[in-house]
């Protein structure tokens, strides 16, 4: 008997023409581990939240289908019983918690439940045991990293026992490392417990290798496959699967592990020489700036140039000074001590853009924008600027803040966006660098940084610790490399500059 | 040294008694020597914030008596006649600015000591069960304050680098923005409490916090010290009448000492309550 079925759900949102979903049937079995994949608005948070009724009890909206959840009908249970049937980890770990440490974030479910206090301990060590995180017990949320937060995140949500879980992109707002520490969790879980998991995300190749199926979602409606086919189709799929379609390989390897055994079948040739670095004029440099928030040192003896004419990214693990930097450059803060030389228009793009936009349509947001930016806006131009999808708004937000900068500094541009709208954002800071524009992007996104940087600077503990082309400083970085790159090594960055 | 967290607000309703009565200087000083005595062993590495608000609270009043008040028989230096500033700049002034300034600072100093030592979560679960939500609800409320603030500061931030005005006469302009951002995270709050069984069922509690002798120590001295307070104040002390405070007396210095309790218990045991959560 499946656990979760969908039963021709169709849903608009209140005052919504088009559907969020369109006509879904589907069933989940016990134990299985789907992968929500989708363009950005295409419905997976919007299909997550139906599992536990915030769809439509909390989102309103019209709501025509069945959704059984545990046998229980969705319509008729609001998100508070059905909570308890399927735990839910929203995106932004910070918008879940509720008390200020850890141990009481544990215990705000089970409390809800009403369980005796004896139970309540019983489960909270066994979280902790299975989620990994005894030495965060005692802490204060406030002071653990992104990862941490969101290990917290998933540990409350097991504490409640669910029968399933759904995870809406939790590794989206987190660097590498913590993303990594966050998926080990969960292919734990799935290894060991047969927890039935559903989780939405962009980068399918964090997950591909443990999923039995794959739900695709395009304007609402959905195509439920068995991963091999849903990834040879299209739509997001990893860097491996790319290069084994190009291959030839089969059985399709949909992770490092499978792939290994194929790889040694490709020509031994070695990796495509580094694009010269940019040679043109030195825009804005800095010489030893330092940063401090308190006792915390945010940004240590920093001394970088940046050319024109080159996309620079900046990576680092959460908390590295990645941000600091940028507002230094931007000369939104000041440096405790150095100094930042160059006087040129800057643009900075926080990493929260909806707080650039603040107009009520996007043609008043676009006055004063060059017509030739402008022009691409133009079906939209009507609608409110925080009604658009993530990569809608992080579009117009690059474009009323970039205007004539010559200094571009983008702060995690690409968290949450699909790759065909990240693909364009390569493609536009791209264009830009070729004007003669400096661009920096402080990202945690590899793959992406690989496509479209000419040079990259590692960070870490508040210093610049690697300086240098893409192919060479994320090929020697154990955390900060490619997925290509951790199956062939020797400079070998993506899948399509790999002869097969 | 773990005390319950009724002990600490018993603690904390006789400091702040002594604060709002008592406004001799020479038991102002006890009472903040006892004050950072009890805070000391629950400082935080970066838990100092009440202290700095306590200190811009305090130079406040200083400033202000000091240049507007010109009353006073101790004339320290004066001005010429210019608006406002001008004239006399007395002793008496800035003595009671300086009383004034320092009760405000004792008063944010306990909820310092407050703050460090009992968890919201330990208060809440205080509170009769009539009164949980509106607890829980308060709780989320203060959580929200700093994260309004940091949303302010990112919004006024993101208008000066679009080259528009951020100063107080934007503030109009940074409200809708303002009111938009937090409107969307209280609806995802709504949606977590909702998604963890808020409000589903009765609510049982995970953290009952233990009584001990301790707790009944310090909660019998601080009522001493309240009943004190209350019955035996000392002569208010007024610098403009007479600059020398009138010395209190002994009763009055006992009042005050009774609070220290906390913290000899603390130097004869180990310390172990809210801050150690790091």
């Amino acid at each position: 008997m499946p656990l979760i079925s969908f039963d021709g759900v169709t849903y608009h949102y209140p005052g919504s023409e088009s559907p969020g979903l369109c006509n879904v049937t589907t069933e989940v079995e016990p134990g299985q581990v789907i992968l929500v994949r989708g363009p950005s608005g295409s419905g997976k948070s919007t299909l997550l939240r139906c599992l536990n009724g915030l769809v439509p009890h909390s989102t309103g909206g019209r709501f025509a289908g069945r959704v059984l959840v545990c046998g229980l009908d969705t319509r008729d249970h609001p998100p508070r019983v059905l909570g308890a049937r399927v735990g839910f980890v929203f995106q932004h770990p910070d918008a879940q918690f509720v008390l200020e440490d850890v141990e009481a974030e544990l215990a705000f479910g089970l409390e809800n439940q009403g369980l005796p206090r004896p139970l309540m301990r019983k489960r909270i060590e066994e979280v902790i045991d299975q989620v990994g995180i005894s030495a965060l017990r005692r802490r204060r949320i406030e002071t653990l990293s992104g990862g941490e937060r969101q290990r917290v995140a998933i540990a409350a949500t097991l504490a409640m026992h669910p029968q399933a879980i759904a995870l809406d992109e939790p590794t989206s707002q987190l660097d590498p490392q913590a993303a990594e520490d966050v998926l080990q969790v969960i292919g734990r879980l799935v290894a060991e417990l047969g927890m039935t998991t559903l989780i939405a995300e962009h980068r399918v190749e964090r997950v591909a290798p443990m999923v039995d199926r794959v739900w695709t979602l395009e304007r609402g409606a959905l195509a439920d496959q068995e991963p091999r086919t849903a990834l040879t189709e299209g739509g997001a799929r990893p860097p491996v699967v790319d290069l084994a379609l190009r291959a030839g390989w089969l059985p399709l390897p949909l992770g490092l592990r499978e792939a290994r055994s194929h790889a040694g079948r490709l020509p031994r040739t070695s990796a495509p020489v580094s694009v010269p670095a940019a040679d043109g004029p030195i825009v804005i440099s800095t010489d030893g700036v330092s940063k401090a928030y308190g006792q915390r040192q945010a940004v240590t003896g920093t001394s970088i140039s940046l050319r024109g004419g080159e996309v620079t990214v900046l990576m680092g693990r959460n908390g590295c000074g990645k941000t600091t930097l940028l507002k230094l450059l931007a000369r939104i803060i000041r440096p405790d001590s150095g100094r930042v030389f160059g006087e040129t228009p800057v643009a900075y793009i926080p990493q929260d853009a909806d707080t650039l936009l603040f107009a009520s349509t996007v043609a008043e947001e676009l006055l004063g924008v060059d017509p030739d930016v402008a022009g691409s806006f133009a079906p939209w131009l009507d609608r409110y600027p925080r009604d658009l999808s993530t990569g809608q708004r992080q579009q117009l937000a690059i474009a009323v803040a970039a205007g004539r900068a010559v200094l571009l500094l983008l702060d995690e541009p690409t968290r949450g966006l699909d790759p065909s709208v990240k693909q364009a954002l390569t493609s536009f800071l791209q264009r830009r660098a070729a004007d003669g524009c400096t661009v920096l992007v402080a990202t945690h996104d590899v793959e992406w940084a690989a496509r479209t940087a000419s040079r990259v600077l590692l960070m870490a503990d508040g210093e610049i610790y690697a300086d240098g082309p893409p192919r060479v400083a994320l090929s020697e970085s154990l955390v900060f490399s490619t997925q290509i790159n951790k199956l062939l090594g020797q400079g070998w960055l993506l899948p399509e500059e790999v002869p097969v | 040294m773990t005390l319950n967290p009724v002990a600490w607000c018993a603690w904390a309703l006789a400091a702040l008694a002594a604060a709002f009565i008592e406004r001799n200087p020479y038991l102002q000083i006890v009472l903040l020597m006892v004050i950072v005595n009890v805070w000391l062993p629950y400082r935080g590495r970066e838990r100092n914030s009440y202290w700095k608000l306590g200190a811009l609270l305090a130079i406040a009043p200083v400033v202000f008596s000091f240049a507007l008040s010109r009353f006073g028989h101790h004339t320290l230096f004066r001005l010429p006649d210019l608006p406002i500033i001008g004239g006399p700049w007395t002793l008496e002034a800035l003595a009671f600015g300086a009383s004034t300034g320092v009760a405000l600072l004792l008063v944010v100093a306990v909820f310092g000591v407050l703050q460090a030592t009992v968890r919201s979560a330990d208060l809440i679960s205080l509170l009769p069960r009539p009164l949980y939500r509106a607890g829980t609800v308060f709780a989320l409320a203060v959580a929200f304050a700093p994260q309004s603030i940091a949303a302010l500061r990112s919004i006024s931030e993101a208008r000066r680098l679009r080259g528009r005005r951020s100063g107080w006469r934007a503030a109009p302009a940074l409200l809708v923005p303002l009111l938009l951002t937090s409107l969307e995270r209280a609806l995802q709050y709504g949606e977590s409490l909702d998604a963890r069984g808020y409000g589903s069922r009765r609510r049982s509690r995970y953290r009952i916090p233990s009584w001990r002798p301790a707790d009944h120590l310090v909660v019998a001295a601080s009522t001493l010290s309240l009943v004190l307070v209350m019955l035996f104040p000392v002569t208010g002390y007024s610098p403009y009448e007479e600059i020398v405070p009138a010395l209190p007396t002994v009763t009055n210095f006992g009042a005050i000492l009774l609070l220290v309790l906390p913290a000899v218990l603390c130097a004869t045991r180990r310390t172990r309550h809210a801050t150690d959560l790091v």
